[in-house]
């Protein structure tokens, strides 16, 4: 790295924080969902009879959920005193929760 | 090559590929090129200056568009023609490639495209000058070369799934086509 380039103080913008935030929630959000689905036939139902397919509207839902939120909080004034290394982790442990929390689930049901 | 091999080219065996081939093939290729970007995204940030903030910023676009192409492609192939896939694969030897790896294939690919549409947002940031940013940005870029490699992965063992299914109706005599090389194999 050049070392002529000063260095910020290590923050993030609202936008970007808002919208990490956003895809961790959206990504347990799946997780549960998928799960929830599973276990519930109305649910499941219901979500068939908005797409012809229940994965079409999860999808769409994961979608307009990450958008939402991500716009929400990026108009937050929280996310600008939050620790961008909190925030990392969270998004971490988010995503190998859901992925470990799917294997887990699709094994056992 | 002579002339008679080049006639045996032009009058050789009709391609037969349908669309269901090749938007399943599309879907992985897609998957696949995406997963490229979001590393070479990676590798770019660990060297993070001025001048490839523009390289960084394009790769992780290319990277989402990538990822949407994959799931436009895998969405319709999963809608329209798995089912009939998946028949074959729950009487097959290995039902546990649907009951298993697509189940978790179908739901953990959407974790890998919210972070394909995070990562054009936090490459924004000026990462040569930011620790933060770029931690971020490796996190997100290795979150997704990690997870998508699995997807692909689940992929191919889904795949898998079908063939033995199908080799196995052809041992029992089931389909009428069976290869020479497995006549030896009958009984």
């Amino acid at each position: 790295m050049d070392s002529t380039i000063a260095s910020e103080s290590p923050k993030l913008t609202s936008a970007t924080s808002g919208f990490v935030l956003a895809a961790a929630l959206t990504v347990v959000f799946n997780t549960a969902l998928a799960c929830v689905k599973d276990t519930s036939a109305p649910l499941k139902n219901f979500m068939k009879s908005l797409t012809d397919h229940d994965w079409t509207t999860q999808g769409l839902v994961d979608v307009l959920l990450f958008v939402g939120l991500g716009v929400v909080f990026m108009k937050s004034r929280m996310m600008e005193r939050t620790n961008p290394i909190h925030l990392i982790v969270i998004l971490v442990v988010a995503v190998a929760s859901a992925g470990l929390g799917l294997a887990f689930w699709y094994a056992i049901f | 090559m002579g002339c008679e091999g080049w006639s045996h080219v032009k009058k050789g065996t009709a391609l037969n590929i349908s669309s269901s081939d090749v938007i399943l093939l599309a879907h992985a290729a897609f998957g696949v090129l995406g997963c490229l970007t979001a590393f070479w995204v990676f590798v770019e940030t660990l060297n993070a200056r001025p001048a490839n903030a523009g390289r960084i910023q394009a790769a992780a676009l290319l990277t989402a568009l990538l990822m949407t192409a994959g799931w436009i492609c895998g969405g319709y192939w999963y809608v329209h023609f798995y089912p009939h896939e998946k028949a074959l694969i729950l009487g097959g030897p290995w039902p546990f490639a649907h009951n298993f790896f697509m189940e978790t294939k179908e739901h953990l690919f959407f974790v890998v495209a919210i972070l394909a549409f995070l990562l054009p947002i936090t490459t924004r940031e000026r990462l040569h000058s930011n620790s933060a940013a770029r931690t971020l940005v490796l996190s997100v870029a290795g979150l997704i070369v990690v997870t998508g490699l699995s997807v692909e992965a689940a992929g191919a063992i889904i795949d898998h799934g079908v063939k033995i299914a199908l080799l196995q109706d052809a041992l029992k005599g089931t389909h009428s086509w069976i290869p020479q090389s497995l006549q030896s194999l009958r009984n």
